[in-house]
């Protein structure tokens, strides 16, 4: 009886910091003020100074060791699929995330060094394969056999916020 | 039913037994698509010749690649009824360097039988196709092969790019070697094989077979990755008074397939890495592959052998490296 009291104690107590969480956290969120415009332009510009360092990295050899590039078998990082992870992935028999499926085409394919996964180069390969895909529906477990986003002209991804590909 | 099984069937008692097999209800079912030219009418003796493509060997020791276009030549070179003869249908290098070159050749000149190559852009944008032509020869060619009229093509031609850039031979290669190049332009034979081009086909019977190799194909695919040819029109019309014309290619590193008036054309997957679809509807959805297994460093990729018959029906075999690279309908043949 003890016992099932306290558990009842403990639940009311936990459901209580709950609400009290719930009604204060926001108030502590907004302390901060959004951005002004210049203030997200610039941090607009420092993604797609990611994004451009990830598509450079993308067709660079540096990641391997054999000559070859992510964009030897993936053009526009088309069958990436972004918006397809986290799925079962076959090779790593898991469920596994984009950077974690990047890492093994470096090692595997690629014969080269995998990356640390907040390093600069794989939040800039995250950055240039998400980018490539901005505004396709989010699936995770999707089977795309191909997938892809079509391109015109350039490098494929907007260079502004929301330009045109 | 393995590979090596398959092709043993397959080819064991000649051209003409690979025919019938290869034209059975189930090949014929799954064409039931219309619109296939007509056969022409002259007779022709039934042959089989082997093709290759994409190599993009790498000016690095032991490399797969180097591997896997030998596994190709084996292939080749094990079939039960020997190819008359092996197209290589351009991309022997990667980088464009002499090296790479000298050591496809010396790999393709373990094929038992003759062949033709053509260049590929990874060929040719180092020094422009010297190194290449130093091995190989003139860059465009025709033959006639029992009763057949074969016709290879520089494909692979941009305007310059690289002067207003001041690009160095090595920064212009680079540029060419992403399929996805922003400044390189679309590709054609240009102007003067269009005048060679007119002029081999000028006293030609219009009921000759002709089978026309390119790099890139003779059709509007994605030209974003030079899925394409810019000056396919004007050799599809220089083309139109043939019966019937077969056009292959390479570059794509995949099974696709199409049928524009006269000509139908096949793409072929490489020996070095197979690429996705690009984002367009294909014209013939069912003749594709299975996306390959990044694991099997092998999957996606083998050689081919065209068989023809004597009326000029032809069947595009994909001799796969992996079995699991190709659905039922392809794996069993696909006839042009």
């Amino acid at each position: 009886m003890k016992i099932k009291q306290a558990k009842q104690v403990a639940t009311a107590a936990l459901f209580c910091s709950t609400v009290v969480a719930a009604i204060f956290l926001p108030l502590t969120v907004s302390g901060k003020e959004p951005p002004t415009p210049v203030e997200k332009e610039q941090q607009n510009q420092e993604l797609m100074k990611s994004v451009n360092k990830g598509y450079q990295l993308w067709h660079s050899p540096s990641l391997g060791t054999n000559g070859l590039a992510c964009g030897n078998c993936h053009p526009d990082a088309s069958a990436t699929n972004p918006h397809t992870w986290p799925k079962y992935q076959t090779n790593l028999s898991k469920v596994s995330t984009m950077p974690e499926m990047f890492n093994w085409c470096i090692a595997v394919p690629l014969m080269g060094k995998t990356l640390s996964y907040d390093s600069d180069e794989m939040v800039a390969l995250i950055s240039y394969a998400t980018y490539m895909h901005r505004g396709v529906a989010f699936a995770p477990g999707k089977d795309e056999q191909y997938g892809g986003v079509p391109v015109k002209s350039g490098p494929g991804f907007p260079t502004g916020n929301d330009g045109n590909r | 039913m393995n590979k090596r099984e398959f092709l043993g069937l397959s080819f064991k008692s000649g051209a003409a037994t690979m025919a019938a097999g290869m034209f059975s209800p189930m090949a014929g079912s799954m064409f039931g698509l219309g619109g296939v030219a007509e056969a022409a009418t002259k007779q022709i003796s039934p042959f089989t010749f082997g093709v290759i493509t994409d190599a993009h060997l790498y000016n690095i020791a032991d490399h797969k690649f180097d591997h896997q276009l030998a596994h190709s030549v084996a292939q080749i070179n094990a079939m039960s009824s020997a190819p008359d003869f092996v197209i290589f249908a351009g991309d022997l290098g990667q980088q464009g360097n002499e090296a790479e070159l000298v050591k496809g050749k010396s790999i393709l000149d373990k094929l038992k039988m003759p062949y033709k190559i053509i260049p590929g852009e990874h060929d040719y944008y180092l020094d422009m196709g010297k190194a290449w032509r130093g091995l190989f020869g003139n860059d465009h060619w025709s033959v006639d092969h029992k009763g057949v009229h074969i016709i290879g093509m520089n494909s692979i031609l941009v305007n310059d790019f690289w002067t207003l850039k001041s690009l160095t031979p090595r920064e212009r290669m680079s540029y060419m070697e992403m399929l996805e190049c922003s400044q390189c332009g679309l590709w054609g034979v240009q102007e003067q094989q269009l005048s060679w081009l007119q002029n081999d086909v000028k006293n030609i019977n219009p009921n000759t077979p002709v089978i026309i190799v390119t790099h890139s194909p003779l059709w509007d695919y994605y030209p974003r990755w030079n899925f394409q040819t810019e000056d396919a029109p004007q050799i599809r019309n220089i083309l139109r008074k043939f019966d019937k014309v077969m056009s292959i290619h390479g570059h794509v590193h995949q099974v696709v397939y199409n049928q524009i008036g006269n000509i139908v054309s096949a793409g072929l997957m490489s020996t070095s890495w197979p690429w996705p679809y690009p984002p367009v509807e294909l014209p013939y959805p069912d003749i594709r592959m299975n996306r390959a297994n990044p694991a099997d460093f092998e999957d996606g990729m083998g050689s081919h052998a065209l068989g023809l018959t004597s009326n000029f029906d032809g069947v595009m075999m994909y001799q796969a490296f992996s079995d699991g690279a190709l659905p039922p309908n392809v794996k069993h043949g696909v006839k042009l």
